[in-house]
């Protein structure tokens, strides 16, 4: 009898509901699933390959990212090669389906508004190490799904929104403000399809942002990045 | 022990079996509203703050729309408020911190439609989250003041509740960022706090004005011995009560202003039995009474803004019926001329850059005005949807019209789609005033009928919009005639009926009228005394004409019976044309509505002439409650409808014509649905205003669509609610399911054309292909989800990427094959790349691949003849684009062929020693490339040269084909005939120039000792 009533009691603990979470827990549940702190904090390059669809027309996208250091977007339509390198103190562009003959520089600001990239480990690994603050938003609605929703300011001054799954503790959304040529814009990005590749690192192989899905295809990580492909050579 | 075992089951049975999956908006995910606006005739504006450190940036608040966002000083706004109540009373930024943003609902403009607040909102960072701070029961907020001298200390002006007395009111202050709150000023539960300011230069001199005022559902009052002007010297620990040269009597609401450049000066407008300004040039210890025009003192409880220029003390504003100012201080005010376009009138809220002070911007009935010059002229602001609709109407035209009457703004229609979407100069002002309902005649296509309030109705000819009026006039045998603010004016099948206290029907458009009941209100004479209302200040407009008929509903079965709702509290029911008439409100109360409560809707089914559902509103006598009741016996019976999830007074209930189960519910806090007979309900989001003010809902009698009326959001559209009536909460239970496409027009979509948006508001247009559509109960993060199109052999023909979201997802195909590979290597792009040939007619099959699981859907796509474009002009269309689209892809293969075979050299070139096999190697080279420069665009430099090759030519004449249902012309066809014989040419070219080079390489390279392939 006695037992019994102990059960019920368990029960109806059950039914009170999850308790309130705080800030640093969502992140270390999101950490771990992304692999551990340890897992995170090894990274020192990557190398992503994918495709974007256009109803059919496949347009071959790869990435390459040295940590702290470098990024590089290479993508192909029709045999014409466009790429963007993003480094610590400049950037280019080179665009030749807009007429672009030559390599051109990023402006400062869009510079300043990718430079949370480079950080191949993510923004919320010793978040306060780097300067940043988190403030937990309590939850917020993803297309039906209620997720985390952390507000992480970076120490430039940078705001982004994590929007973090409950189940999974994987992150559902980002989304940065940033400043546009003088507006306001929110450039959300969706992530989805989280695998495990080589070497046990997670990684989303679904990428959705305004332009439409990337989806990726091969992702090795630590392995061997030429730094030339950082140099705005043709 | 027996019950306890018992007891445990049920409570495992509830904890631990597999939880059901609850029906809610979440389900439905993908399906969202077409918000049609417009932003032609805008709607209230109650608050508006501005960023004194960037003044492009705003925040507008709305009477029922919410709060909006500009940073670009009007060019485009943002709703930032979807998720929360949206009627705003104030707004208020912290200038020393801009990203913090306090937001008070409630509007605080006591008319008799006002909607109510739910408390006070805060977001720290310029909008993007909202956090509920308090003051829940407040239900109305004038004005947020923060202090940002050392801090941040907030002042919030709480009149209170307006239908009932309430301990809520008065004047609050935190000085923790709103999480705490002390009540600063309280005189009593009839009296709140309208206006409060502080001397900028030193806060702790703060001055306020109470109020106090009551509406019931047939009188206004403002004005009593509570009202009062208060100064505190002190930060709102003590207050002293300033009479020195105010008048005598009671007061009224009081407007206040102070002059941050000199703030000695107050201005005041003082609501009293005779209505004045009044300034104080000594801190507001003594006041002095000024003449002032007409538009400076009307009004108060309406108009309660007045607003100083902050660097020219003697510039003074009053926004009322128009805009006045005053350059010497308010001793006299002018009125703003009308050059560069009319402004809306009725003006409640006025934000002055206080860096650049002839920039300004007003908020009226009608929306938002910017003015550069001191508001000598105003642009309106045409982007702004938050027109305030009564009712909203459609008839069966194709495509069909939507029809509604709006709060100070007339009543209008547009076309519910049309090339390139609904957009502000869709709509056509059918009639003036206020707008209510707005009704298409249900047999006429060249009648609508519309009315301003108080039952001036006229019949509008929608040829020329000629107006007549046919308001029913009162016979000798008739009392006064009481119509509403807000009379129903209802076609039936045949006839045109009206509701005053009795009912009147017209066979003939409204040109006669017969009365066919008797009295069928209470017809109290204790709420008949409308000529009294207004308090100090007489106001009445109709707003509060009582004992009147609000809801007339015809039966779907039977012209003869007919259903009338009255506002204070009557259900009559004719079964014989109005012989005889049933009043069935004791059976309502039986049910547990009040009795007296208003009858807001009434609707008969269309599947059971015995099944008759009701909303009833209470509001007025202070109880908020959702009332919806339902009879299965014709009304005899009846019984409340419920549910946890519902909020706000009700507006309006529906039945789907389709399903019998599947119910939507309208209240001023939110659209509910039920998908099982009333049971559960859940509120609608996706892309809808959770806490939209939702006062009429109508669901289209041929199309699928869905229409709602808000008042304050303007008109939402559901363009296809067929899954709302096929999703079932079995189907729910599944992991992932396919829904079942029959048959898919092959359509290239329904509209072209080509002019830039304009500016203003565009709704764009319904969906005009079938997308594939599928549920998936959860969001899928760690998998794969894809969409695939196969033939009927199971040949893949498409992918299109796949959305993930939970509950339902739309994926659009655009009903063609994957685009043509082109030749690659040009300097261009070609656009020919991108497109692709419709498939034919017959069976396709959608997979879909979610994680492991695969599912399949056989469908058939079919042709229909269009103009000019039968079965026949489809194949031959086809069969020339598959034409052109091999030419790409033969031409592809050889460019990269000849690609490799240049790559080959150029990468071995500098390896090759002899001069002899150098010459071989550049010489085949240089034969491929002035090849290669014949194929496709090689040379151009700039987006607009326009180098011709054959692949461009090929691309042009396949544009043309592909493109559009049509036949392929003469000139297609021949360029077919002529390009095919240039790729053909062109391959054999190559082959040619191979054949003849690739031996001397293969030779040359063998002799230097380089490895190559010698595949072909």
């Amino acid at each position: 009898m006695k037992k019994l009533f102990s059960l019920l009691l368990t029960f109806s603990f059950l039914g009170m509901g999850v308790h309130a979470q705080t800030a640093d827990e969502i992140i270390t549940k999101n950490i771990q699933a992304m692999g551990g702190v340890d897992k995170l904090k090894s990274i020192q390059s990557v190398v992503m390959e994918g495709k974007i669809n256009a109803q059919g027309m496949e347009i071959p996208i790869s990435m390459s990212m040295v940590k702290n250091t470098a990024m590089r977007t290479d993508f192909s339509v029709m045999g014409m090669n466009a790429w963007m390198i993003m480094r610590k103190d400049s950037g280019w562009t080179f665009m030749p389906f807009q007429g672009q003959t030559k390599p051109e520089a990023v402006p400062a600001d869009m510079l300043k508004e990718t430079q949370d990239q480079l950080d191949l480990e993510g923004e919320l690994v010793d978040y306060k190490e780097k300067g940043s603050t988190v403030e937990y938003l309590g939850m917020d609605d993803v297309e039906g799904t209620d997720c985390h929703k952390l507000k992480l300011i970076t120490k430039a001054g940078n705001v982004h929104y994590y929007l973090i799954d409950p189940k999974t503790f994987y992150t559902v959304r980002r989304i940065a403000k940033q400043n546009a040529g003088g507006k306001e814009v929110e450039v959300q990005v969706d992530m989805g399809n989280y695998k495990e590749v080589e070497g046990g690192f997670i990684f989303p192989f679904t990428v959705t942002s305004m332009g439409g899905p990337v989806e990726m295809t091969k992702i090795v990580v630590n392995g061997t990045v030429d730094s030339a492909k950082f140099s705005p050579g043709m | 022990m027996k019950n306890l075992c018992l007891f445990l089951l049920l409570f495992l049975q509830v904890y631990i079996l597999p939880a059901q999956v609850k029906i809610n908006a979440s389900v439905f995910g993908g399906i969202e509203p077409r918000a049609l606006g417009p932003g032609t005739m805008s709607g209230r504006i109650t608050a508006i703050d501005g960023n004194a450190s960037d003044s492009k940036t705003l925040y507008i608040g709305t009477a029922g729309g919410g709060v909006w966002k500009t940073t670009n000083a009007g060019a485009s706004f943002t709703s930032v408020f979807d998720k929360y109540c949206q009627s705003i009373g104030a707004v208020a930024i912290n200038q020393k911190k801009p990203e913090v943003v306090y937001v008070g609902t409630g509007e605080s403009n006591m008319r008799n439609t006002v909607s109510i607040g739910n408390g006070i909102y805060k977001s720290s960072d310029a909008g993007a989250n909202w956090v509920k701070m308090g003051l829940d029961s407040t239900e109305h907020i004038s004005k947020i003041l923060i202090d940002t001298t050392s801090g941040e200390k907030i002042y919030v002006a709480v009149p209170g509740p307006l239908w009932s007395d309430s301990p809520h009111r008065g004047l609050y202050k935190s000085e923790d960022g709103g999480k705490t709150w002390n009540k600063i000023l309280y005189i009593n539960e009839r009296t709140g706090v309208a206006d409060v300011c502080f001397n900028p230069q030193n806060p702790q001199i703060l001055y306020a004005t109470t109020w106090e005022f009551r509406r019931t559902p047939y009188s206004f009052n403002s004005g009593g011995k509570g009202s009062g002007l208060y100064k505190s010297t002190d930060g709102g620990k003590n207050w002293k009560k300033i009479t020195a040269g105010l008048p005598q009597s009671d007061y009224g609401r009081i407007a206040l202003s102070i002059s941050a450049s000199a703030p000695h000066q107050l201005i005041a407008i003082v609501e009293a039995e005779s209505t004045g300004l009044y300034i104080s040039r000594d801190g507001g210890e003594h006041w002095k009474s000024q003449s002032a025009t007409m538009n400076v003192t009307a009004r108060p409880f309406y108009f309660s803004t007045i607003v100083i220029d902050p660097k020219d003390s003697n510039r003074v504003y009053r926004p009322a019926f128009t805009l006045s100012y005053s350059d010497d201080g308010g001793y006299s005010f002018n009125e703003v001329s009308g050059d560069g376009g009319w402004v809306h009138s009725d003006h409640h809220a006025l934000w002055i850059d206080p860096n650049h002070t002839n920039h300004m911007y007003l908020g009226t009935d009608g929306g938002v005005y910017i003015s550069n010059d001191r508001g000598a002229t105003f642009t309106f602001c045409a982007n702004l949807p938050v027109g305030q609709f009564y009712h909203v109407a459609v008839d069966k035209a194709e495509p069909y019209n939507i029809y509604g009457g709006l709060q100070d703004n007339g009543s209008w229609m547009a076309p519910s789609e049309k090339p390139g979407g609904i957009s502000n100069g869709d709509w056509k002002g059918v009639y003036w005033g206020d707008g209510f309902w707005t009704e298409p005649d249900n047999s006429d296509k060249n009648v609508c009928y519309a009315e301003y309030q108080g039952g001036n109705a006229a019949r509008i000819d929608l040829r020329n919009l000629k107006s007549y009026s046919i308001q029913p006039q009162k016979s000798s045998k008739e009392d006064k005639l009481r119509w509403h603010w807000n009379t129903p004016l209802v076609p039936g099948k045949k006839n045109l009926y009206m509701g005053s206290q009795y009912l009147f029907q017209s066979t003939d458009q409204g040109r006669n009228w017969t009365r066919i009941s008797p009295d069928l209100t209470t017809n109290d004479p204790a709420k008949q005394k409308q000529e009294e209302s207004g308090g100090l200040s007489a106001d009445n407009t109709s707003a509060e004409n009582h004992c009147t008929i609000f809801t007339i509903t015809e039966s779907p079965f039977d012209d003869k019976t007919i259903y009338v709702g009255t506002d204070d509290g009557n259900l009559q029911i004719t079964t014989n044309g109005g012989q005889s008439w049933k009043n069935v409100s004791k059976a309502i109360a039986q049910a547990g509505v009040p009795a007296q409560t208003w009858i807001s809707s009434i609707f008969a089914s269309s599947h059971d002439p015995q099944l008759i559902f009701a909303t009833l509103d209470n509001h007025m006598y202070g109880d908020h409650q959702t009332y919806v009741v339902v009879s299965r016996d014709g009304g005899t019976s009846w019984k409340r409808i419920t549910s946890p999830e519902f909020t706000g007074y009700a507006h309006k209930i529906v039945q789907d014509r389709i399903n019998p189960s599947l119910y939507f519910l309208g209240t001023e806090m939110g659209l509910f649905v039920s998908i099982d007979g009333g049971e559960n309900w859940f509120r609608m989001k996706n892309g809808f205003p959770e806490y939209a003010l939702v006062r009429d809902i109508r669901i289209h009698p041929v199309t699928d669509a869905l229409i709602i009326a808000t008042h304050g959001r303007g008109i939402y559209v559901y363009d296809d609610i067929r899954l709302f009536r096929s999703l079932t909460p079995e189907l729910a239970k599944q992991e992932v399911f396919l829904f079942h496409q029959k048959e898919i027009p092959l359509t290239d979509g329904k509209y072209g054309g080509a002019s830039p948006f304009s500016g203003g508001w565009n709704a764009g247009n319904p969906e005009s292909m079938i997308p594939i559509q599928y549920y998936l109960k959860e969001r899928i993060l760690d998998g794969e989800v894809k969409v695939e199109i196969l033939d009927s052999t199971g040949h893949l023909i498409q992918n299109i990427p796949a959305s993930k979201r939970k509950g339902i997802n739309k994926v659009f195909w655009n009903y063609r094959i994957k685009p043509p590979k082109v030749a690659e290597g040009g300097t261009k792009l070609d656009f020919g790349g991108f497109t692709a040939p419709e498939v034919l007619p017959g069976i396709y099959i959608a997979k879909l691949t979610v994680r492991n699981k695969i599912v399949y859907d056989t469908f058939k796509m079919v042709h229909k003849d269009e103009d000019h474009y039968t079965m026949d002009d489809r194949l031959l269309q086809h069969e020339v684009s598959m034409r052109f689209y091999n030419m790409h892809e033969s031409l592809a293969k050889c460019v990269d062929n000849l690609n490799a075979e240049q790559e080959l050299i150029k990468k071995n070139k500098e390896k090759i020693k002899s001069k002899k096999n150098l010459a071989i190697a550049n010489q085949y080279y240089n034969e491929l490339e002035n090849l290669r420069t014949t194929l496709l665009a090689s040379k151009q430099k700039s987006i607009f040269a326009d180098e011709k090759k054959l692949r461009e030519q090929i691309s042009e004449a396949y544009g043309t084909c592909v493109s559009g249902h049509q036949r392929p012309s003469n000139t297609v066809i021949a360029s077919a005939d002529d390009l095919s014989k240039k790729v053909e040419d062109a391959v054999q070219q190559y082959q040619q120039i191979r054949n003849t080079n690739r031996p001397k390489l293969e030779k040359a390279f063998a002799a230097e000792k380089i490895e190559i392939s010698t595949k072909p």
